[in-house]
């Protein structure tokens, strides 16, 4: 067993998925600690996305999709019938690729989240949430003055920040990124960055990124996915510098097929 | 030293010419350090000339060199392998660099010399002087076959360079003894003892830089030392 089992947050035990009849990840054991930042990297298709929507179980939503094995959160199984999603998905937020906010205003986006979980029902509770919010996904000073303004007029970066506030609203204590930078000019995804080593202190990240230099920016360490493996995790440092497996090293430089 | 296998063509023959220009140095620099041995040992004064304008083609190089890592650094961002060849290169150039630097300054010291230096003296220089040459060449071997086991080999075996070099010093002491007005003269060959001797040291850097390459990890422990002078 492991010795510092609190540093811990997430596990996944040969955790195994499937789009019908395609095995989309095959024996995935991995440890994500908690208040750090996990990147998961690897080809397109390798997994990784599908890996980290277990965590949530996003899979729950397409039909043909078959989870087995074993993902456990503070040492909870996610999988177990008991596990009502909502609360999960409350505990465990999520921003993808592309910013997706409601068109609804600013304000209404964060509220969005605290109303459906049944928290924040006085005004000035939901201002504290969305004030909050906003601030710890740096947004605030750029939107204060205009939270009744549709949140789908902001800027891409802006945007994706709006989505990372929507997520914090409900108080998670996860923040699964999925690309969060790709669709971001330089400057935006810099931001997103500041921001993902603030959050750290206080949520665990998981980051899926196609950026090694990203991946070496923002994490504390490090998966390689191929082809629904998971072939290396270690720490960041020792992933980009000197990696063990030569599959690793072949993708991180560019030797790859 | 660079496997051509990367998925972006230019980015492996950015590499290959690395190498190239790290390989043709390494050579430039040994025929420096020998043509320097030489005239050291033959008291040769008409050769030091062109030591010393061979010097500007090594110099040339290691500009060269930085000017391609700055590059490949700013386009490429290296990771793992790549990047511990670019940060190895990049240091093992500056090493041979000043090897390069070194031997012309112990030719530019064969001038004041007289030529009926002592056989012991001559000979202490030249045992000294072999044994580094001979720690370069290997160290460039090793680069070239990327063998960690014979840059252990040869950052250890500097220890027998410090050991002829306190021979040499001691040989350089008893030529002043005799006669005080050796003393000009004993000067230079301090020098030219000591140069040497800091050649073998930047072949050791080189040997820690290899292993790095090779290894992802530094050379352990604390670098072998010769006896003190006076032991």
């Amino acid at each position: 067993m492991e010795l510092n089992n609190s540093k811990i947050k997430i596990k996944s035990k040969n955790l195994n998925v499937y789009y019908g009849n395609k095995q989309a990840l095959h024996n995935i054991n991995l440890e994500i600690n908690n208040k750090e930042v996990t990147a998961l990297i690897g080809p397109s298709g390798c997994g990784k996305s599908t890996f980290i929507r277990c965590i949530n179980r996003m899979n729950d939503t397409i039909d043909i999709c078959k989870v087995d094995g074993s993902i456990e959160i503070d040492g909870k199984e996610v999988n177990d019938k008991n596990v009502d999603v909502v609360t999960l998905r409350e505990k465990i937020g999520m921003v993808f690729q592309k910013p997706n906010p409601f068109p609804k205003s600013i304000y209404d986006n964060i509220a969005y989240g605290p109303t459906i979980h049944g928290i924040g029902e006085k005004k000035d509770e939901m201002d504290k949430i969305v004030e909050t919010s906003l601030k710890k996904a740096a947004l605030w000073d750029e939107v204060k003055d205009r939270l009744n303004e549709p949140g789908t007029g902001l800027s891409g970066g802006q945007q994706q920040r709006l989505c990372i506030a929507r997520a914090l609203s409900v108080n998670p204590e996860v923040i699964l990124m999925d690309e969060p930078c790709s669709a971001l000019d330089p400057i935006a995804t810099a931001k997103i960055e500041e921001l993902i080593d603030d959050l750290k202190k206080s949520y665990t990240i998981v980051i899926v990124t196609h950026s090694m230099a990203q991946a070496v920016r923002v994490s504390q360490k490090t998966g390689f996915f191929h082809l629904g493996k998971i072939i290396e995790v270690d720490t960041t440092e020792k992933i980009f510098k000197n990696p063990a497996n030569k599959m690793t090293q072949d993708y991180i430089t560019g030797r790859f097929g | 030293m660079s496997d051509t296998g990367h998925t972006v063509k230019s980015y492996a023959e950015e590499m290959q010419s690395l190498n190239d220009d790290l390989v043709k140095m390494g050579s430039l620099t040994e025929s420096q350090l020998a043509d320097a041995m030489e005239a050291v040992i033959k008291l040769d004064k008409e050769s030091v000339d062109k030591i010393v304008k061979n010097d500007s083609k090594i110099n040339a190089l290691r500009s060269a060199i930085d000017n391609q890592i700055t590059t490949v650094l700013v386009k490429r961002a290296p990771m793992a392998v790549d990047l511990r060849i670019t940060i190895s290169t990049m240091k093992i150039s500056h090493d041979l660099e000043r090897i390069g630097d070194l031997a012309k300054s112990v030719a530019k010291k064969v001038t004041p010399l007289p030529i009926d230096l002592p056989d012991e003296l001559v000979n202490s220089l030249r045992r000294l002087g072999d044994l580094v040459q001979k720690q370069l060449k290997d160290v460039l071997d090793a680069y070239l076959n990327n063998s960690k086991e014979k840059a252990v080999e040869i950052w250890r075996k500097d220890e027998q360079v410090d050991d002829l070099t306190n021979l040499a010093m001691n040989e350089v002491a008893n030529y002043l003894q005799k006669d005080k007005k050796n003393l000009e003269v004993a000067t230079h060959l301090l020098f030219v003892t000591k140069n040497i001797e800091r050649a073998g040291d930047h072949i050791t850097n080189i040997a820690e830089s290899l292993y790095y390459l090779i290894e992802g990890e530094y050379l352990e422990g604390a670098r072998p030392k010769g006896k003190p002078l006076d032991s």
